[in-house]
């Protein structure tokens, strides 16, 4: 990556659910995605934001626990670490878990890259009983250490001061040492590093590293360019394991977290002892054994039954100002080209106002309320065991429950499964989950036409196939999945204006890059109506979609164009039966509505899915996916088409 | 001297050692479960799910799945 000159690049660091992207997105604006599950912010945002009159180039990484990549993730954060070379890191720190988000600070110290540390969530280390000295702990680590609360933007003003005197002064940290005989393999290691060897960040940080490095990369590469260091290195590393009688990588993290946990008390006191507060006594209920289950099910019923409560009534009080523009602009200029295009644009644009977004917005709202709260990582636990039949695990479940918004970033999560075959097996089943676009359509055809009730069997007819799909699938993707391990952050109050930001990022999303789809879309097929090439496509689609599917011919057209948003299907239909969204009943049966939403659902994943899981599993994969959607989608229907006796 | 998985819920528990392999100590130790931290298992999930542990001496908890659960050796300490 070129490096732009003029403006300085900022990192921020720290390890998973350390509110860091909370405190990014007080500092940046609205730009990446914050939530209370380890390692959802996969994808790195890059602002350039101007604090009095000084642009900083800021990039925000994802949540690492240490600098040894063990999963892709902490893989990606690296990799930018050492390519970018930051002129200043700000390591982002939760106060309520001192001792051990200080290791990552002792390990980033290491580099000797000028530093910044935040200590944020200084109101649950408080809630905790604990107070922690900024100052002491600044003078013991070397490095600034500004106090902060993300959720209420405290301490950011402070932060950006101390950045940029830290930048201005270009102060780098030093390391701070470790028990005496490990520093003298590290420095005999670091004395005799060849002259030509990449070092990263400095000579210790290298040795370090090398030292630590196990089994992984390193070993290879270096018996093949240095055959006699990698023998040095070799009896360094044996000599180290033979004295501490444990693994070289445990002997140094043994010395961070040691030196980690020391720092910690000497700079924290503990005020009272601790006591169970009521955010445990509500943990302890959502994650008990059996009533946890309860829960579950009820937050899982109460999500869309909100949904479907606030978005119906929304959705019949917008249709019909919308309807009656369009009847009046029919009756101003009739029919011609203009007033086919304007048709299509009413079409589109009612499409998204009045049937889109009254359940869009309430389902990103209810997403965003249990990410804030973690209600994520409880789920992951308490839906282990259930994963495990379907030959994955708990951590599959957070990019299940992503999926509900939107498979782009569900696959995007999918990144934080350690095997490649947990996230081929996620990455193929994430299509099927229904997403918003697709909850809309089930919604407004399935729940509004034929009641609540039906909308809920859909629902649970469609998790019950993830979970038969999951199942075959593992048949042919054997090898066992890794156990869980999956931290399980703190319950938090969910903040309204956290909850609010993260909604209204999502939104101008959509009207940013679906909407325009779901416009253009219509407008293009007010046009093939008039020039009457929709009925080509009909025509060829007609064997399947008359003869198979048992639907009206002129849905054919619609089924092309749901592969670049779903929702452009439902928008579709209404325009290519012509008819207005309250008469459809009048032109197709309530079993041709079943079959045309169970095909639209399943039957290919939207354009944006193909290119993420191209993108993030390959192409391969992303062409089986469209295969195995497409069969299912048609067995499906006709299966739908059987049991209603068509 | 038991595993992880057999140790009751709600005592003192001082990890002894991870057995197993590298990778799984390895996230572990990232995570911030350390030989001699002193654990509580706070609770188990039914059919065999995962168990939900936390470390006293770290503050962190975790769900670990029965597998991880098995390689971890602890020893029940006596509360006084």
């Amino acid at each position: 990556m070129t490096k732009n000159n003029s403006f300085p690049d900022v990192i921020f660091l720290g390890q998973p659910n350390c509110g860091k992207s909370t405190l990014f997105n007080a500092l940046a604006g609205l730009k990446a995605e914050t939530s209370n599950f380890p390692g959802t912010t996969v994808k790195h945002t890059h602002s350039k934001v101007n604090f009095y009159g000084r642009i900083l180039n800021i990039i925000d990484l994802p949540g690492t626990y240490s600098l040894n990549p063990s999963d892709e993730v902490e893989h990606v954060a690296l990799t930018h670490l050492f390519v970018e070379k930051p002129d200043l890191i700000i390591n982002v720190v939760d106060a309520s878990l001192l001792g051990r988000s200080l290791e990552l600070t002792l390990e980033l110290i290491e580099l000797e890259f000028p530093m910044v540390v935040a200590l944020n969530m200084m109101d649950l280390a408080e809630k905790k009983g604990v107070d922690i000295d900024p100052k002491k702990l600044a003078r013991l680590l070397g490095v600034p250490v500004i106090p902060a609360i993300a959720t209420h933007g405290r301490g950011v003003k402070e932060l950006i001061d101390a950045a940029f005197d830290i930048l201005d002064e270009g102060k780098r940290p030093s390391h701070l040492d470790w028990s005496r005989d490990v520093e003298e393999k590290i420095e005999e290691l670091s004395f005799i590093l060849p002259e030509d060897f990449p070092v990263v960040a400095n000579k210790r940080f290298t040795a370090v590293k090398m030292i630590e490095a196990g089994k992984l990369i390193f070993d290879d590469m270096l018996s093949e360019i240095n055959p006699d260091f990698k023998r040095s290195l070799k009896i360094i590393r044996a000599d180290l394991e033979k004295r501490h009688d444990a693994p070289a990588y445990e002997v140094i993290a043994a010395e961070r977290h040691h030196l980690a946990f020391k720092l910690s008390e000497e700079c924290s006191h503990v005020s009272r002892g601790k006591r169970q507060n009521w955010m445990d006594r509500v943990d302890d209920i959502l994650m008990h054994p059996i009533l946890g289950y309860f829960i579950l099910l009820a937050v899982f019923f109460a999500f869309f039954f909100v949904i479907f409560k606030v978005g119906s009534p929304l959705e019949e009080f917008l249709l019909n100002p919308l309807n009656h523009l369009r009847e009046y602009l029919s009756g101003v200029f009739g029919t011609s080209v203009l007033s086919s295009i304007l048709d299509g644009l009413v079409q589109g644009f009612a499409g998204g106002i009045a049937i889109v977004l009254p359940y869009f917005i309430p389902l990103l709202f209810m997403m965003s309320i249990l990410d804030d709260v973690g209600y994520l990582s409880r789920a992951s636990f308490l839906m282990d065991t259930f994963m495990h039949r379907i030959g994955l695990h708990g951590k599959s479940v957070s990019p299940f429950i992503l999926g509900f918004g939107c498979n782009v970033p569900a696959i995007m999560s999918t990144r934080t499964l350690e095997s490649r075959r947990d996230k081929i097996l996620t990455s193929l089943l994430i299509p099927f989950i229904p997403c918003s676009a697709r909850t809309t359509i089930i919604l407004s055809l399935i729940a509004f036409y034929l009641g609540p009730f039906w909308a809920l069997c859909f629902y649970v007819g469609n998790i019950l196939l993830i979970a038969v799909l999951g199942r075959l699938l593992s048949f042919f993707l054997k090898s066992p999945s890794p156990g869980l391990i999956l931290e399980i952050p703190t319950l938090k109050v969910p903040s309204l204006k956290n909850i609010a930001k993260k909604t209204y990022v999502q939104l101008v999303s959509f009207i940013k890059f679906a909407w325009p789809i779901l416009i253009a879309g219509s407008v293009i097929l007010g046009l093939m109506q008039f020039y009457k090439m929709d009925s080509v496509v009909n025509l060829i689609l007609s064997p399947f979609v008359e003869n198979i599917m048992g639907l009206p011919r002129e849905l054919g057209v619609t089924l092309v164009f749901g592969f670049l948003r779903k929702e452009l299907s439902l928008v579709m239909m209404l325009q290519a039966l012509g008819v207005s969204y309250q008469d459809v009943m009048s032109v197709i049966t309530k079993d041709q509505l079943v079959i045309f939403t169970v095909f639209i659902s399943f039957f290919i994943p939207c354009l944006s899915t193909v290119a993420i899981l191209w993108r993030e599993v390959g192409r391969k994969i992303a062409f089986l996916s469209m295969g195995l959607n497409i069969t299912v989608a048609i067995i499906l229907s006709l299966v739908v088409r059987l049991m209603i006796g068509l | 001297m038991i595993s992880l998985i057999d140790a009751p819920q709600g005592k003192h528990l001082k990890i002894l050692d991870f057995i197993g392999g590298h990778s799984v100590r390895r996230r572990l130790l990232a995570l911030g479960f350390h030989k001699n931290d002193i654990i509580e298992l706070d609770s188990r999930s039914i059919f065999g799910g995962p168990l939900l542990i936390k470390d006293l001496t770290t503050e962190v908890s975790a769900a670990l799945g029965r597998g991880i659960a098995k390689k971890i050796v602890v020893e029940i300490i006596d509360e006084k």
